[in-house]
């Protein structure tokens, strides 16, 4: 078990200080139209904990791990993210900073005509070089990394496979493998399952879960689907209108409070899927 | 009034036509005469038959493959200079330099490639380095622009979430937008390549080198044999280069 690991963080430095993985407090952010998204949230997460967030469509969810992934910055509050704060980083700082951090996106940004084999190895662009990063392009260098990571999703046939080849699920899976090949510290998934059906789900949810634990990676990941949250996940943070409702060991969770989380709820629609990443082609004739 | 204004237009254009018949003074007679038409007739018969003699055909093998030397170093350098401009011209390095390469490349666009020509034989000489490097300015110009624009509608999503996973920006570009951009870039580079070798052939004219210089030539003598084999030359290869294009877009384009 640990001879896999070793080939995975080969060329990454770990973090030496014990502590937190991630701490907020006092955080808000607002849209920007200056609506509130969220507001005073304060989370502790321990290195290697694995964490399930749920909430009603619009809670703030994708916010928050948007936060947590430094893509938005926040507007109130202290955010500390292995042990760093992102924000009074300079740039080149915060880079290395988002190298041990993976995001997997609901709708993985793949473009449509890369090899899923360059779009799995694309993770590891923050730790190479340049020139072996614009190689690699050419010519996919680790091979076998990138096969390892898609094996372990059931997805190791599809390694030449174009990415507008493959299904919603597939592509999400590609998205994980992404995130597996880069090997993080912290993991951050939205929505990581919303396109496959039950089965592959739990599933991948349960191999998520695994690698979590066997490279001893902190885990955070809004489902929509709450009875997979309870199954795979320890503790359970609980969002709604941008706050949140409780923060508790899974076993502590009652029926009281599912239903208080989504109460009044019935109607809100699901945010619109994004649009894929179909580009119009204009070929100019004259 | 509205049966005036409907006889009105017609009108105005009828006595349009006329007058520009008596001011270049066209003697519609004299060109439509049976001198006229004969004498057009003797001149264009001098066509009929090409010079096609080993001596000739070597040279315009040598003047053809000058032309498409020209197109396709031109089109090429124009492609690299245009991405470069590009870049600044979609507004990814901030309002000031976004603002300044446009200009840059209107300017460059504004100029034609026969008088860009003419400007770069007498910086660099008679020949083909001349052309070259018109065709290379001017289609930068035009290139840029239109990579600018795909630039502007590719989405951002795929390289923000390299940079997320903490990728520099080179290797984020060309692993998150280049796949998504080259098809059109690809497609407008053809495009252009093939507007050039038409281009190429005329600039021979201003003394650039090239299959135009060779038909410059031949007119200026009145060696009409010699210039239609020239004509025949330049048909040949743009057909050529238009089937050799259209594969290509079959092949990096499409699907």
């Amino acid at each position: 078990m640990s001879t896999p690991q070793a080939a995975f963080a080969a060329d990454r430095p770990r973090a030496t200080e014990p502590g937190p993985a991630l701490r907020l407090s006092g955080v808000g952010h607002s849209h920007a139209g200056g609506q509130p998204a969220l507001r005073e949230i304060g989370l502790q997460v321990a290195q290697g904990e694995r964490v399930a967030i749920i909430g009603p469509s619009g809670a703030g969810k994708t916010t928050l791990l948007r936060l947590l992934a430094t893509s938005l910055k926040p507007d109130q509050g202290q955010l500390e993210l292995l042990g760093q704060q992102p924000w009074t980083l300079s740039a080149a700082a915060r880079q290395r900073l988002r190298t041990r951090i993976g995001l997997i996106h609901q709708a993985p940004p793949l473009p449509p005509r890369q090899r899923v084999i360059t779009a799995v190895l694309a993770g590891r662009l923050g730790l190479w070089s340049l020139p072996r990063s614009l190689l690699s392009l050419a010519y996919p260098l680790d091979r076998q990394g990138a096969a390892e990571a898609l094996g372990r999703l059931d997805l190791a046939d599809k390694l030449y496979m174009r990415c507008d080849q493959l299904s919603g699920g597939q592509l999400q899976r590609v998205g994980i493998a992404r995130m597996l090949y880069q090997a993080p510290e912290l993991i951050l998934a939205d929505e990581p399952v919303s396109a496959m059906d039950p089965v592959l789900a739990a599933y991948t949810l349960g191999v998520l879960n695994r690698e979590a634990q066997r490279r001893n990676a902190t885990l955070l990941a809004s489902l929509h689907a709450v009875e997979l949250a309870l199954e795979h996940f320890p503790r359970i943070v609980g969002v709604r209108d941008g706050r949140i409702l409780f923060d508790k060991p899974t076993a502590a969770v009652g029926p009281d409070e599912l239903a208080a989380l989504y109460a009044n709820e019935q109607l809100e629609c699901e945010p619109a899927p994004q649009p894929a990443l179909v580009q119009p082609l204009n070929i100019p004739r004259c | 009034m509205k049966v005036l204004s409907r006889l009105l237009i017609p009108a105005a254009l009828l006595a349009a036509v006329i007058a520009a018949f008596a001011f270049l003074q066209l003697e519609a007679s004299a060109l439509l005469s049976r001198e006229g038409l004969g004498q057009m007739a003797d001149y264009a018969s001098g066509f009929l038959a090409p010079d096609l003699s080993p001596a000739h055909l070597r040279a315009i093998g040598h003047g053809a493959l000058e032309t498409l030397a020209m197109s396709a170093i031109g089109t090429l350098l124009a492609a690299l200079l245009g991405l470069l401009l590009a870049l600044p011209a979609a507004g990814r390095f901030g309002m000031l330099l976004q603002a300044a390469s446009r200009l840059l490349l209107n300017a460059l666009r504004a100029i034609p490639e026969l008088v860009w020509a003419a400007l770069m034989v007498l910086a660099a000489g008679l020949g083909p380095n001349a052309g070259t490097l018109a065709l290379a300015l001017h289609t930068a110009g035009v290139l840029g622009r239109l990579f600018a624009e795909a630039l502007e509608n590719t989405p951002p999503a795929p390289g923000e979430a390299l940079r997320l996973s903490g990728s520099g920006r080179v290797a984020a570009f060309c692993y998150g937008t280049l796949p998504m951009l080259w098809p059109q870039l690809v497609a407008y580079t053809l495009y252009r390549w093939e507007n050039n070798i038409r281009m190429a052939s005329v600039l021979g004219f201003v003394g650039a080198g090239g299959l135009g210089q060779m038909l410059y030539m031949s007119l200026s003598l009145f060696q009409e044999a010699q210039a239609s084999t020239v004509i025949l030359a330049m048909l040949l290869m743009v057909l050529a280069v238009d089937s050799l294009s259209g594969w290509a877009r079959q092949r990096w384009v499409r699907g």
